[in-house]
């Protein structure tokens, strides 16, 4: 594992899918005028005839994917979060998800990680994703476990969701970092802990540094990394959640349906007597603004995990703040 | 399958007999080598007739048509045999049809793509995204063949008095493509609608006039076109007018 503030590189989805694809003739690209911003202008430069610009026409886009998986193709779909899941969510429950077709969805800008405000922030896509029939729903960590992911979800042979990261991907993984689309990632984990965290996408690196500032305040912590949110894990999460005081769930989404809630259903169908508190965003649209601005006023920050770990653990001393990382450019911290 | 019944989808029936007939009989659809869309599900009846009629399904299969467990259900499913995709809900199969056109192209198949329309669909967004796309002069889809029912029926009356679709010769010929418009019970009318398919760069669209009833005079103006209840009289009046008229 690497130490924030992380370093960053461009574009590991889009090299990764290309790669794959120069040895799969089977794999096309579709878009909708968002060739750039999803990393797939390398995939039309190298590979034009595989792909295919759509237009802004996102409902056509998914059908016609769907019948091309129907044929044989395996599509890879690519947009922002937010109109390649509300925008089409009947096409991709008929032409894709009943089906159970070759398709992988791929939608750029998770939760608050768009300045554009609630028109752009996929704030509840992994509840809609993970809702649907044959669904799988991936939400990569770092630039590691995207360029894995990209191979797995190509071999998994059904519809994905996977959520990605604009820009610039963090490398918090070290390269022999091993993803899997069946086992979470347990990053660390003890016989018996006073907090378990559980973090997926774009609050790992949040949860990493709450369990630094946790760990120097004499606390055990576990710590498990779970990119794949549908199918959830439980076989590994139970037994570490039944050892440990607190859960704390961190995920860059509502709290509703997403990581927090399959945790939650998780602990409830096993009995899991421990007290689970969820961060993330609060049943509320946000707004415009930096990432910095907004998972601190959102409650996706390192601060709000410390939060939930003294409230969860009914501590009385004053909860550790949480420091402020400096970055330069190109560089990634967690809030 | 609706006199067994006693209610069932038999207006989408009458309407597109002869369209779909002239699809599947006059040899326009290659079995096996072709792709068949069709978009809205509730005329999947009319499908389970041509079936049986090319012998692919039993007249015993027939007649469990919408009942619970049975293989032929009322809407489209995925479970619906023999054909390439029957969708339920509308607006959505002449993008799939896209899909299955572009996929023939980089197979480098010759395959055509059939895909079957209703009216009412028109008034759902997606078909016209799908229209354009295909009509575009990067992909102008001349092995694309789309037909459209223009019965004027949907589940809250006819389609004029829901809202105005028309003028859709008009509109799909603005949109690029080649436009035919024919009663669609003609049977040779259809015939040289469809022959037309192969002849040209851009995708086809022929426009077929009907009626919700078909021309049956025994069933009576007022009654629910888009889901058909049969009472005993009217099964066997409707029977009788069928078994004269195909005499």
């Amino acid at each position: 594992m690497r130490e924030p503030p992380f370093k960053t590189i461009l574009k590991p989805y889009g090299e990764a899918l290309l790669t794959l694809a120069q040895t799969r003739p089977e794999i096309v690209c579709l878009g909708a005028d968002l060739t750039r911003q999803t990393e797939t202008d390398i995939f039309r430069d190298a590979i034009p005839d595989r792909f295919l610009n759509v237009g802004m026409a996102e409902a056509n886009m998914i059908s016609i994917a769907g019948a091309m998986a129907r044929d044989g193709h395996v599509v890879f779909v690519n947009t922002f979060g937010v109109f390649c899941t509300r925008r089409c969510y009947d096409q991709i429950a008929m032409s894709v998800a009943y089906p159970n077709v070759n398709v992988k969805i791929v939608g750029f800008m998770p939760g608050l990680s768009s300045p554009g405000g609630p028109s752009h922030q996929a704030i509840e896509d992994v509840a809609l994703m993970r809702a649907l029939p044959n669904m799988l729903v991936v939400d990569p960590a770092d630039a590691i476990e995207v360029r894995q992911a990209v191979q797995a979800v190509a071999d998994h042979p059904g519809p994905v969701y996977l959520r990605l990261k604009r820009g610039e991907n963090p490398l918090i993984f070290d390269d022999d970092h091993k993803f899997s689309l069946k086992k979470a990632h347990v990053i660390r984990s003890h016989k018996s802990s006073d907090v378990c965290i559980i973090a997926s996408g774009m609050m790992l690196p949040s949860a990493l540094a709450a369990t630094r500032i946790l760990e120097s305040k004499g606390l055990t912590v576990s710590i498990v990394n779970v990119p794949v949110i549908k199918p959830l894990d439980a076989e590994t999460i139970i037994p570490i959640v039944q050892q440990s005081g607190v859960v704390v769930t961190a995920e860059n989404h509502t709290i509703f349906g997403g990581l927090g809630s399959a945790v939650a259903e998780a602990m409830a169908e096993e009995g899991v007597p421990v007290p689970l508190h969820r961060v993330g965003i609060r049943d509320v649209f946000a707004e415009s603004g930096s990432r910095e601005y907004l998972f601190s006023k959102y409650g996706l920050s390192t601060q709000n995990i410390l939060n939930a770990v003294w409230a969860g653990l009914h501590l009385n001393t004053p909860v550790p703040v949480a420091p402020v990382h400096k970055t330069t450019p190109g560089e990634y911290a967690p809030v | 399958m609706v006199a067994i019944q006693g209610f069932g989808y038999l207006g989408q029936a009458l309407s597109s007999a002869e369209i779909v007939a002239t699809m599947f009989g006059g040899g326009f659809v290659r079995r096996g080598q072709d792709k068949f869309v069709m978009s809205p599900g509730h005329y999947v009846i009319v499908l389970y007739a041509v079936a049986a009629e090319l012998g692919l399904l039993s007249r015993e299969e027939l007649a469990n048509y919408g009942k619970d467990a049975a293989l032929l259900e009322a809407i489209g499913t995925e479970r619906t045999p023999l054909f390439d995709l029957v969708c339920g809900s509308l607006g959505q199969g002449l993008s799939g049809a896209v899909g299955f056109a572009l996929s023939a192209r980089l197979k480098k198949s010759d395959a055509r793509t059939y895909a079957f329309l209703s009216d009412g669909e028109m008034e759902e967004g997606q078909v016209w995204e799908a229209a354009m796309f295909a009509a575009h002069n990067k992909h102008r889809m001349g092995q694309l063949t789309v037909v459209i029912d223009a019965n004027n029926s949907q589940v809250d009356g006819t389609v004029t008095f829901v809202t105005t679709i028309e003028p859709l010769v008009d509109k799909w010929r603005s949109f690029g493509w080649r436009v035919e418009e024919v009663d669609g019970h003609d049977v040779s009318a259809l015939q040289a609608a469809f022959a037309k398919g192969p002849a040209a760069p851009e995708p086809l669209v022929i426009i077929a006039r009907t009626e919700i009833l078909g021309r049956m005079k025994s069933i009576p103006s007022t009654a629910d076109g888009h889901f058909i209840k049969l009472d005993k009289d009217l099964e066997r009046a409707v029977l009788k007018e069928l078994e004269a008229a195909l005499a």
